[in-house]
């Protein structure tokens, strides 16, 4: 009799992500459903609003993509009225998003992925003298001594022993999936506190550029700050140095932590290469050079059944290209259940036809997510950064390809192995590094901008909506840390007529299509087997890769303490 | 001294903006010295560590489920904050209590915390808060308030 789980983060908000996966008799998943919610409805806040402000309220749809989501918008109106930006705007633009990229990957390997891996409770019985040894085997990263293991290993424990922290209570400490010696697993703590510090540091660039933190300041035309090296009142030389000691120890960070960390956890679960998924890529590119959106050091492109010899070319505007389908989802299209919208011509009419509350499982044969299904050309794509990196790998970008082959090098495994939940993991770190050395390009490109006494940020041509044609429409793209990110507007009367919004996450959360095809989380979960079902570690490992973005819309205190993922077996 | 008042939540699902616009009114309510910051923090999670952990003195207003699922005004301080951190599909589900136990396991937690919450009546998305909970505004004010004022004083009374 086959088996399901649900995974299912219970709360009384709409906005969360729930798994529900068919076991075979051994325990291996035959099917996988993903199902989930977001902010759907968004565009009848948007509605009837000045496009200059669309930024502001695009930006509240997520918690932590706050800046991606501002950053789209204001290049999706300046697409549609057809404003350009100073390059300096373009620039501080580039070094906000890849701050934001750098940052986030960082977070989220060592504060949510990394105890996938990483047993905490076992780091209590390593020994610290030995802990020093692989530390300092690992890298040249000075925090290694054993004075200094052995200090946060009492603390530890002293943390363990309150009882306070629920993490090591909730979680699934000693499942025999987890794989490290207890002196490895002791590294990751340490390192997930000093990440934790470290994390900090990076975004306080964001408070420079942007003005205000943690809601950068972005408008249409340009960016608000203002740059005078000798002022007070502007970005200054001080905050300039500032920016870039946080880029330099960044990068160190990085090459003598994180891609370290990665090689030395990776290399004890290389067995473990479940989770390939679609094999289908999709990035739409992203840090343009120049005033052409396409001149990015990210190219765009797809990659079909992981055939990396043939890259096929995007476009955003082509109305048979990306396109949502609500075939097995909660919606309905004037044209019909098994229509394919583009967003220009994007419909959002929810109707639930699932099971009353509170059930115990989806109706899967039939509609059963909040998330559309977006399809490029009619195919179910992941994205993120194993797309991102997979394309540049194609097309032989050199800091990716010694990156990529250094990492496989190090685990002694091939290039097929990155078509794996531990490739999409390791394609991260790999992207992080690269995005380290951005933030110190576009650093220096700001700097010869401002020797060369260009100051400018703001081009106000066409502020005033009296400039504007009668009726417009435009789109505006990047690569969100989560993957491929765009928005597009219709724009009447200067006010906004329509505006859809794809992220990345409903791309990789994608429910089923028309055809039946499964969305990436769903294809990556079949065929992984699981070690003990009533423990899900396999599920969360593989859905952690992908950095889901759901339940990000609400920030609610629930003061029961109310358990958040819950598994059923029926 | 630093003081950080931070609002949190999400302005375009109804109630759930409580805590941010309790910091765009309290600048107006009352005036406070130049270390008191008032941060909207949005639904920022782990990024608003430091916010968390720089201050000596921490307050928080936020939408809240309580116990007791009445239409008043929370206010919880010091120890009655409970923190635990539960297993999570997305990083963007780290919320309050997590944010706490982080603070503690890093030993960084600020000398006072105080928690002002409200439980929401309406979280469909849209911009405003619900007539219920706008009533509970001047009070949830008047609290914050008396709870930032004494901090101040006994901030004040140390310096000497």
């Amino acid at each position: 009799m086959s088996k399901r789980i649900v995974v299912d983060p219970i709360t009384r908000i709409e906005g969360h992500l729930r798994i529900e996966a068919v076991l075979d008799e051994n325990n291996v998943i035959k099917d996988a459903y993903s199902s989930g919610t977001m902010w759907r409805g968004l565009e009848l806040i948007l509605k009837g609003r000045d496009p200059r402000d669309a930024w502001a309220f695009t930006q509240r749809i997520c918690g932590v993509c706050t800046t991606v989501h501002a950053l789209t918008s204001v290049r999706c109106v300046e697409d549609a009225i057809g404003a350009q930006i100073p390059p300096n705007a373009r620039i501080i633009r580039n070094l906000i998003d890849v701050t934001q990229h750098t940052q986030d990957h960082l977070v989220h390997f060592y504060h949510l992925h990394a105890l996938d891996w990483v047993d905490v409770v076992s780091a209590l019985s390593a020994d610290p003298k030995e802990t020093s040894r692989i530390a300092q085997s690992l890298s040249a990263w000075p925090k290694s001594s054993p004075g200094y293991f052995k200090e946060l290993q009492t603390r530890l424990t002293k943390f363990v022993e309150s009882g306070q922290l629920g993490i090591f209570s909730n979680a699934y400490w000693g499942h025999k999936a987890y794989k490290l010696p207890a002196e490895v697993n002791l590294i990751a703590v340490a390192h997930y506190l000093e990440a934790l510090d470290f994390q900090k540091e990076i975004v306080k660039i964001h408070a420079v550029f942007g003005g205000k933190n943690p809601h950068p300041n972005y408008t249409i035309g340009g960016m608000t700050c203002a740059i005078d090296p000798n002022s007070d009142n502007a970005i200054n030389i001080q905050q300039l140095n500032m920016v870039k000691k946080i880029i330099d120890d960044t990068a160190t960070f990085i090459d003598q932590v994180y891609i370290p960390d990665l090689i030395a956890i990776a290399g004890y679960y290389k067995g473990w290469l479940h989770g390939e998924g679609l094999g289908n890529y999709l990035s739409y590119g992203n840090f343009p050079q120049t005033a052409d959106p396409a001149s990015g050091l990210w190219p765009s492109g797809a990659i079909l059944g992981k055939d990396l010899a043939t890259i096929h070319e995007i476009d955003l505007a082509d109305m048979g290209q990306v396109q949502e389908e609500i075939a097995r989802s909660w919606y309905t299209y004037s044209k019909g259940d098994q229509a394919a919208l583009h967003p220009w011509e994007g419909e959002t009419n929810p109707k639930y036809v699932g099971p009353d509350l509170p059930y115990e499982y989806l109706d899967t044969d039939h509609k059963y997510s909040w998330l559309k299904a977006p399809r490029w050309k009619g195919n179910p794509m992941e994205v993120g950064p194993l797309a991102r990196v997979l394309l540049q790998y194609a097309k032989q970008e050199p800091m990716i390809v010694d990156t990529v082959n250094g990492v496989l090098g190090a685990l002694d495994v091939g290039p097929e192995a990155l078509f794996s939940t531990l490739g999409r993991t390791a394609a991260r770190g790999i992207e992080c590094k690269q995005t380290a050395g951005f933030m110190s390009k576009f650093y220096n490109q700001l700097i010869d901008n401002i020797k060369a006494g260009d100051y400018q940020v703001f081009n106000n041509d066409l502020w005033d909506p009296e400039r504007w044609p009668k009726e417009c429409k435009g789109f505006g793209y990047t690569e969100a840390p989560r993957g491929a990110l765009a928005h597009w507007i219709h724009i009447k009367d200067k006010k906004i007529l329509d505006y859809q919004i794809v992220v990345p996450s409903t791309w990789n959360a994608s429910p089923r299509d028309g055809k039946g095809q499964p969305g990436a989380y769903e294809a990556a979960l079949a065929n992984t087997p699981m070690e003990d079902p009533e423990q899900p570690l396999e599920v969360l490992r593989t859905i952690h890769s992908f950095d889901p973005c759901l339940a990000c819309a609400s920030h609610i205190m629930d003061m029961n303490g109310n358990e958040i993922t819950t598994v059923k077996i029926v | 001294m630093v003081i950080n008042v931070l609002g949190l939540g999400n302005i375009i699902f109804g109630d759930e903006g409580f805590g941010v616009e309790m910091v765009r009114q309290l600048p107006e309510y009352n005036s406070y010295p130049d270390y008191v910051n008032f941060i909207d923090g949005g639904t920022q999670g782990i990024y608003l560590l430091d916010y968390f952990e720089s201050p000596e003195c921490l307050l928080i207003l936020d939408a809240i489920i309580p116990v007791e699922y009445d239409a008043e005004v929370y206010s919880y301080q010091g120890s009655d904050l409970p923190s635990f951190i539960h297993r999570k599909l997305s990083s963007h589900q780290i919320g309050l209590s997590e944010l706490l136990s982080l603070a503690k396991l890093h030993e960084k937690m600020p000398r006072k915390i105080a928690l002002i919450g409200i439980p929401p009546d309406n979280l469909d998305m849209g911009m405003g808060l619900s007539p219920k909970v706008r009533a509970l505004i001047p009070k949830a004010l008047a609290e914050t308030d008396q709870i930032l004022q004494s901090w101040i004083s006994t901030g004040i009374n140390q310096q000497h």
